[in-house]
Order: structure tokens, then C-alpha cells, then sequence
């Protein structure tokens, strides 16, 4: 399903997606400079196959996307995935595919709304994600929001000469009692 | 897609069959079977038609491979059933285990670790990928983690309050293990034995 509209701070919104969002965000994975950290850099970009994509992304029953819109300009999107309505789990991911915008704190406000959102409304739990731990930035925005380590991934990924290892992040509704972290994570 | 044969000493990973069906509907409505969490549990319990759409779906999907687990005291009548998925696809060097259940009126006898040492066979010394990883264990899942922490696993990750069952939470390990891991540990493991010197034949 698709997420409604959250008003944050700062210029930055979670709005409805729509299929002309879709067709940008696959054009910005297929440049270096948004996908250091994301997959291979290949996509089906036929018409028909965008179609199929947010028409599946509406009807799933176990995820909630949304576009990122900063002073009423797309520039990523963000959702909450895989969600296990029994347990009350979900996994979140974030994409900002405008570069020139890292540093703005768009994620930070972003990774609120969303977590924000997942607890108040949707009654979740807990929320967890995978992030490479040199993605700095996306892994502090993660903090920020109460997010800690609870996992670390050696060699998941090697790109450019080096291993990247994986960064797993959980966080807990305030409502329920949090149980034992391991110490957030100093590495990157 | 549907996986092949791959032998091991008490079980052999095999093709599914549409006789194994009963079997998967069996498992999948059985709260021992899907107490495990996500790694006990492909689908939720349906019926015979919906099974068969089921599998039509697996056996086009080119990012995962189901096996069927055979043993011999079972009759050719599968024990149990091994599903993975390929991290990444189509370029993947990693296989995350989804599934991996054996038949619960049959457990005790070895047939888990066998199968579980069978299919790390075909995903280092067949496939040659890179890494195995495992993130649905809950833990208190001691059967499991022991396969895997014989295998060579390493356990990476602990998520707190993960899977809900039997009125409460239950807390997740997380495990991968590398292809130098199954080299240093199991390197007289192979699918085939060694070819002479071409320049000698």
C-alpha cells in the first residue's frame, strides 16, 4: 500500500507515490553517484515493467511506501517493508536519489515521520534495516531515530577495492520494554 | 525454479513431486513446524489448488530453488524441504536459507544436519558462491543453530523481540558463513573427485 501524506520539518514531506516518482527514482539508481551503497545499477526501465512495479507496490498488504518530497520537489522515497503483522516486525529502507542534497538532514526527518508513522499509526513494534556501514550518513539518520546496532555483516559487498561490511538496526516502540541492545556501533 | 539432485550420505536433495504436496500442506498447518518462525514457514495452510499455484510460481521464480528432501527409510516420500534464495539476483554471490524444515515424526535421526551439510556441498564446492547466510533463527531454536554453528557458521546479529508465538516474543540470531570457512573446514567434501593433469593424459 501506499502511505499518506506526513508533513515534517524543514521543507521535508512523505507523500503518495506516483508512477512518475517510480520512473525517476529507477533513472537515479542507474547513477554512480546515488548508488555507491545500493544495488547493480541495472533495471528493466520498459514502460510496462514501471507499471507492474507500482501497481504491485499499491496493492502489497505488507509494506507502506512513500515519496520523499523536500521544498515540494521529489527526491527519494522511503517505506516500511516486509511487515509481519503478527509480530508487529517491519524492515525499513530509504532512498535519496538527489546527491546534491546529502547533508541536509532529509533523511534525519524522513526515518522520524516514517518511525513515527509505523508506531502510531500501524501499531508496529519494532523496525529493523540493513545499511552498509560506510553509508555514514544513512546509518546516523537511522540513530538519530533510536535505531541500534544489532548486527554486523562482515564482507557483505565489495565495490571499488574494498569490503564494505553490513550494518543491522532495530528499533523499538516506546511502548514496549526494549529488551538488551548491543552498544551502537562506532565503526565507518 | 526446482532444484536437482544433490547426494549426501542419508538424504539427497531432490527435484519436488506432485506427491510431495501433501507433505508442504501437512507441514505448513503443523504449530510444531511453525513454531520455528520464518524458516518454518514458506506459506500458510491452504488448500490442494492453492498449493499447486504455489508451486507454479516457485518453479518460475529464477531467484529462489526449492528441494524436496529425501531419506531411505522414508519410502520416496519426502522428510522434509530446503528452499533458498539468491541475495541479490541475477548477480548474486550470496544464498540466504528461507526455509529448511524436516518433517517433525521424523526428526532425531540426523536427516537435518545431513541435508543442511548436502546443500552447503552444492552452495561452495558445486556453485562456488561466496557466502551462506541465515537471518530467521530464533533463539531458542537450539536444533538449528547447532547444524549451522557445526557447518562453520558464524552467528552476526541478535534482534530483540522478533517473532511473536506461544503468547510471547522470541529473540533472532543471525548467522553467515564463507566460502573459506567451508574450505578450511570441509575441504574433503566433494561433489566429485579430482580430475588428473590434462598435460598427462
Amino acid at each position: 500500500m501506499f502511505g499518506p501524506r506526513l508533513e515534517g520539518a524543514n521543507g521535508v514531506a512523505l507523500r503518495t507515490p506516483t508512477l512518475e516518482d517510480h520512473k525517476t527514482f529507477v533513472h537515479w539508481m542507474l547513477e554512480p553517484e546515488a548508488t555507491r551503497f545500493w544495488g547493480g545499477r541495472m533495471f528493466d526501465i520498459r514502460d510496462e515493467a514501471f507499471a507492474e512495479r507500482h501497481t504491485k507496490d499499491a496493492e502489497s498488504q505488507n509494506s507502506v511506501t512513500w515519496s520523499i518530497s523536500f521544498e515540494n520537489e521529489t527526491v527519494g522515497f522511503t517505506g516500511l517493508f516486509d511487515i509481519d503483522w503478527v509480530s508487529r516486525d517491519a524492515e525499513s529502507g530509504i532512498f535519496i536519489g538527489r546527491h546534491d542534497l546529502y547533508g541536509r538532514g532529509i533523511a534525519s526527518e524522513t526515518i522520524r515521520l516514517r518511525t513515527a508513522f509505523a508506531w502510531s499509526e500501524l501499531g508496529l513494534q519494532r523496525v529493523h534495516n540493513w545499511i552498509s556501514i560506510r553509508n555514514r550518513g544513512s546509518r546516523r539518520a537511522n540513530e538519530k531515530a533510536g535505531y541500534r546496532q544489532m548486527g554486523l555483516m562482515k564482507r557483505y559487498v565489495f565495490r571499488s577495492g574494498q569490503w564494505y561490511d553490513d550494518w543491522q538496526g532495530e528499533v523499538f516502540s516506546p511502548d514496549i520494554p526494549a529488551g538488551t541492545f548491543v552498544p551502537p556501533s562506532t565503526g565507518g | 525454479m526446482f532444484g536437482g539432485t544433490v547426494r549426501g550420505k542419508t538424504t539427497t536433495l531432490r527435484v519436488p513431486r506432485d506427491a510431495d504436496l501433501d507433505a508442504h500442506k501437512r507441514w505448513a498447518a503443523d504449530m510444531r513446524v511453525r513454531r520455528a518462525g520464518p524458516i518454518g514457514r514458506w506459506h500458510e495452510p491452504a488448500a490442494s489448488d492453492t498449493w499447486k499455484e504455489r508451486w507454479t510460481e516457485q518453479a518460475k521464480d529464477k531467484t529462489s530453488v526449492l528441494w524436496s528432501i529425501d531419506a531411505p527409510d522414508a519410502a520416496e516420500q519426502a522428510v522434509g524441504y530446503i528452499r533458498i534464495r539468491f541475495e541479490g539476483a541475477p548477480h548474486s554471490d550470496k544464498v540466504l536459507l528461507d526455509q529448511f524444515v524436516i518433517d517433525p515424526d521424523r526428526s532425531g535421526r540426523g536427516y537435518g544436519w545431513d541435508a543442511a551439510l548436502t546443500l552447503h556441498r552444492w552452495i561452495f564446492d558445486y556453485m562456488h558462491l561466496r557466502m551462506a547466510v541465515v537471518d530467521r533463527i530464533a533463539a531458542d531454536d537450539v536444533g538449528r543453530q547447532r547444524i549451522l554453528e557445526k557447518l562453520g557458521h558464524q552467528r552476526f546479529g541478535h534482534g530483540h523481540h522478533v517473532y511473536y508465538r506461544d503468547g510471547a516474543y522470541v529473540d533472532q540470531y543471525l548467522y553467515q558463513m564463507e566460502l573459506e570457512a567451508w574450505d578450511d573446514r570441509w575441504s574433503g567434501e566433494r561433489e566429485y573427485p579430482p580430475l588428473g593433469d590434462e598435460k598427462a593424459l
